[in-house]
């Protein structure tokens, strides 16, 4: 028997030590694909840079807390998109400053509308920049599940979970923030459709 | 013959369609209108074209040097 407490048995500690740097590289190499996501979630790259940095920190500080097993780049981007709502970086916008949205087919009849195929039209009519104004123009609540789905590749479960709001407030975010994006991208490959 | 309101339940079920999220049932409605409605077809199509357009326009690859600063973050040992 040995009267050495846990804690300070050399064996735990190594053991400890092993999980805690197999954790920090998992998630340093995870960073590429969690930038991707935090680029779109804040409007510029140096606001990117820091959000990335506070929420490293943060996830290293408190590693035990992660399952392993379970989904690391989820966990990431769950500190990640809490620190982003915390740290206040959204602007809200009042309710009568909510964009316009319409329906799933609206994009495409605007463009055949205007001549000539609605897919010919996307490469004739919409720039890079383009598609990045129009999503940046996707209020905060509606761009955070379109980012973490179509650009993160997460499920409706994991984006859920992440955001910590109910499954049927992610698909109704993302259903509404899919077609604002489409009326958004809509004013810029045919001119403002408003009215 | 495709009533249009069938088309407006296939616009409704487009987006979880293409995320996989459908139940079988839905799933399957949306199929068998899909299979004789080519104007949801040509739409449909479109939706995926555009969702891969926005995506890929919209990535920006991570800074170099931040994963530096990164890993300086870690715990010393």
């Amino acid at each position: 028997m040995s009267d050495v407490t846990p804690q300070a048995d050399p064996r735990k500690l190594a053991e400890e030590a092993r999980d805690r740097v197999r954790f920090e590289e998992d998630a340093l190499e995870l960073a590429d694909q969690v930038y991707r996501v935090a680029r779109r979630l804040v409007s510029t790259r140096e606001e990117a840079e820091d959000l990335m940095q506070e929420a490293y920190a943060r996830a290293f500080r408190s590693w035990r807390s992660f399952q392993p097993g379970t989904n690391l780049r989820a966990w990431l981007l769950r500190i990640l998109t809490n620190l982003n709502i915390d740290r206040g970086r959204r602007v809200q916008r009042s309710p009568d400053m909510q964009p316009l949205e319409e329906g799933d087919y609206f994009l495409y009849n605007k463009l055949e509308e205007d001549g000539g195929s609605a897919e010919e039209r996307v490469d004739e009519r919409l720039s890079q920049d383009d598609a990045v104004a129009a999503l940046s123009a996707v209020p905060h609540d509606f761009r955070d599940v379109i980012v973490l789905v179509d650009i993160g590749d997460f499920s409706y479960a994991d984006a859920a979970q992440i955001l910590e709001i109910p499954i049927g407030t992610v698909m109704s975010r993302l259903h509404r923030g899919r077609r604002i994006l489409k009326r958004e991208l809509a004013d810029r490959a045919v001119g403002s459709t408003v009215g | 013959m495709i009533a249009w309101d069938d088309c407006e339940k296939c616009e409704e079920l487009l987006q979880p369609f293409l995320d996989r999220e459908l139940s079988d049932a839905e799933r399957a409605e949306a199929e068998r209108h899909l299979e004789g409605c080519g104007y949801c077809r040509k739409r449909y199509v479109f939706e995926e074209r555009i969702r891969g357009f926005v995506r890929q326009a919209v990535v920006e690859e991570m800074p170099p040097g931040l994963k530096a600063k990164l890993a300086a973050l870690r715990t010393p040992l």
